[in-house]
């Protein structure tokens, strides 16, 4: 998020909206195309992979095991720990320094709290779930395209959950609401909005905010992203079912 | 009419009790990615952790031997002990051994007894979600890698699995291709075919 | 180390007694290999390459910065590696670990040594040259990941974008040329255990190695780096056959290298 007011002294703001699309032909309520590959690192319980446009996201997980060092330990849950991080080589700009910034850890946290609603922790007292997210390539949205990775990876580590959370971002350019802000537009639009949802109650489980809306906007933003919901949920069971699918389809 | 499922989804609008389901209000949902039976509203796990019971047959690794306990490492969160003076021989460090699950403790503490130890051999963790279909309905398919490997193998509810002598390699397949194909039918057929025909249990013997 | 894979490792242990694998692969055989580049399009170079189940990422950015005092006409190279806790239950998050430190010093060196990037090429102006950065992402561990990592380091090296640096502008993207490589560095691995030495130790088997050798070479008969690691040691003898042994199985690694650059 840029903040416009700050870009117009520059006189430099790049036009986001150009005849009724998006600089890169999207419609304002259209999202990036999005393929997750459920699975495929060995060591880990569970993983992940998505490329949400031009993101490119590795999520991994590990445990329930025992939570170390001790006093870390809850007696009556499992502890969810969570590493959200930016590969060096991730932007097209210049080389990035590598461990997290306090940027990454405050994403560890958000992403964390995201997953401690939804794992049934209580199964696990004394031990911790450990989450992992490696952003490789970097185009905006990488929180949002985490936590949505990182939810098909917990899936596919069997622990147990009450939902399978997605998440997106809505902002908003000129007059414009626009979901699924990549980086040019993040950079430059007047507002962004990251949301996690669980869809089995719609129930917000992120929410971040950045800029200028009206309350009307907030809410017109809010079944933006639960309409696309209802897409990456549909890409995130698909990806679930598919390496079943496929040894089931071979014995057909 | 049976399909896969995944974690929050809905299962029936009414509540029903089930393994991995959870009720909420008058809905049933999923808690994991399983493959939910609607006539029998059963669901079946394809990924699932391990939850200990008493009577549970697992194979474990001696963690640390103190004085008058064994810490058990199980291939899980739950951490497993066995009372020293219930054990004839003294055990070790690196031991690997066959118990059954005496209890759980109120700290989740798993309890074994009658542990044997397991001398060498060869040992692979796999999915706990995928134990049921490699010991098969009334043993059938462990009998199966028995009889076609001559090896001896031993499967742990905890997701471990211990093999020694015969054809280990042979063994060590054929129950990767059972993990992989779980959730398929005709695996019977295809182990059978893959084990040649000594797997069948000999008639008349 | 999980207790599991000291138990996994008795068995390996026993096996390579026998002199055999498992799996069957042959003392001095690499697993299967398989090297992808050009994945991550922000990165002036990319490469993915799979050993077994060992994945290593390698991503390459060239930033414009200041020379080294004592070579003010020469371009900056830079590896480092991380061992991702995504790829190992032994690995934690944190800052860089002795192996992870040891893994991209070894990697660097066979590129220095070598003369693969023409450094000198890489002046821009007086005081200005462009570094390379080189970062080894390790995402699945199971043994060798120097072999891994270099050959991740030199296929990306061989595919990667030269930016274009115009009116103290860095020009990025598409339709840039090749950054001038002038050879081709790969290493192989071999782990001792008891009196066996193998080729490409899996996870298992590195568990319970008691000797660790990298030899990186380019040429026949051209040593460019070595790195011996772990308390086991190794004759002379052995170091004899192992030298023969690399040059003889580089071959394999270098074409992998020349068909990526050819795609």
């Amino acid at each position: 998020m840029g903040g416009a007011g700050e870009m117009n002294a520059t006189g430099n703001i790049p036009e986001l909206i150009v005849n009724g699309k998006r600089l890169d032909g999207r419609a304002f309520d259209e999202m990036r195309p999005i393929k997750i590959v459920a699975g495929g690192l060995k060591n880990a319980a569970g993983s992940a992979y998505i490329e949400w446009g031009n993101n490119k996201i590795l999520a991994a997980v590990y445990g329930p095991k025992e939570a170390l060092p001790k006093h870390t330990q809850d007696p009556e849950k499992a502890v969810i720990k969570c590493r959200y991080s930016m590969a060096p080589f991730s932007s097209l700009e210049e080389h990035g320094r590598s461990g997290p910034n306090r940027r990454a850890i405050e994403i560890s946290k958000v992403t964390r709290e995201v997953f401690e609603n939804v794992i049934i922790r209580e199964d696990f007292p004394g031990s911790e779930i450990d989450i992992y997210v490696e952003v490789l390539q970097s185009d905006g949205g990488t929180r949002a395209a985490g936590i949505t990775t990182a939810a098909v990876a917990l899936a596919t580590s069997g622990i147990p959950m009450t939902d399978l959370p997605y998440a997106v971002s809505v902002g908003k350019t000129g007059e414009h609401l626009i979901l699924d802000l990549n980086k040019a537009e993040d950079n430059y639009s007047d507002a962004d909005m990251p949301v996690a949802i669980g869809p089995r109650n719609d129930s917000i489980l992120l929410l971040q905010m950045d800029g200028t809306l009206t309350k009307e906007e907030v809410m017109r933003g809010m079944s933006m992203i639960k309409k696309a919901g209802q897409t990456i949920t549909k890409l995130q069971k698909e990806a679930l079912r598919a390496p079943y699918e496929s040894i089931m389809d071979r014995y057909k | 009419m049976s399909r896969i499922v995944v974690p929050g989804e809905l299962l029936a609008d009414k509540p029903i009790r089930m393994e991995a389901g959870f009720i909420e209000g008058n809905n049933t949902y999923s808690t994991l990615l399983g493959i939910y039976h609607e006539e029998k509203g059963v669901l079946v796990p394809l990924e699932g952790l391990w939850y200990p019971q008493r009577g549970d047959i697992v194979i474990g690794i001696v963690e640390e031997a103190r004085l008058n306990a064994y810490n058990i490492e199980l291939n899980s969160p739950y951490k497993g002990i066995i009372i020293a003076k219930f054990v004839e021989t003294r055990l070790q460090r690196g031991d690997v051994i066959e118990a059954e699950v005496k209890e759980i403790d109120e700290t989740k503490t798993v309890v074994l007894m009658r542990p044997k130890k397991l001398f060498g051999g060869k040992i692979f963790d796999v999915k706990p979600s995928k134990i049921p279909r490699i010991i098969g309905k009334q043993n059938t398919m462990v009998d199966q890698i028995r009889n076609g490997t001559k090896s001896v193998i031993m499967v742990g509810m905890n997701g471990r699995v211990w093999l020694k002598g015969g054809n280990v390699a042979l063994a060590t397949e054929a129950v990767l291709k059972i993990v992989e194909e779980a959730h398929t039918t005709g695996l019977t057929e295809r182990i059978k075919a893959l084990l040649g025909p000594q797997s069948q249990p000999q008639q008349g013997v | 180390m999980q207790p599991i894979n000291q138990v996994k490792g008795e068995y390996v242990r026993e096996l390579v007694n026998k002199g055999i694998r498992e799996g069957g692969r042959d003392l001095l055989e690499y697993r299967a290999i398989d090297v992808k580049h050009g994945m991550l399009p922000n990165a002036e170079g990319s490469a993915m390459v799979t050993i077994g189940n060992t994945k290593v990422l390698c991503g390459i950015k060239l930033d414009v910065g200041e020379p080294m005092r004592d070579k003010p006409n020469q371009g900056n190279l830079m590896t480092l590696a991380e061992l991702l806790p995504l790829a190992s239950a032994d690995y934690e998050p944190g800052p860089p670990s002795p192996d992870s430190i040891e893994l991209s010093r070894v990697v660097d060196r066979g590129i220095r040594a070598a003369g693969v990037i023409d450094l000198d090429a890489l002046f821009i102006e007086e005081g200005k040259v462009w570094s390379v950065f080189i970062d080894i992402y390790v995402l699945n561990y199971d043994g060798n990941l120097f072999d891994a990592a270099s050959l991740a380091a030199m296929t990306a090296l061989s595919n990667c974008k030269l930016p274009k640096y115009e009116n103290g502008e860095v020009i990025r993207g598409a339709n840039l040329p090749k950054l001038p490589i002038t050879n081709t560095v790969t290493s192989c691995t071999f782990a001792k255990m008891g009196n066996k030495v193998l080729l490409d130790p899996n996870g298992s088997e590195e568990a319970i190695m008691d000797g660790r050798l990298t030899i990186a070479n380019d040429t026949e008969n051209i040593v460019r780096s070595m790195q011996k690691g772990l308390h086991g040691a190794f004759s002379e003898q052995e170091l004899d056959h192992l030298l023969d042994k690399t040059f003889e199985k580089s071959k394999e690694l270098r074409d992998i290298i020349s068909k990526s650059r050819s795609d």
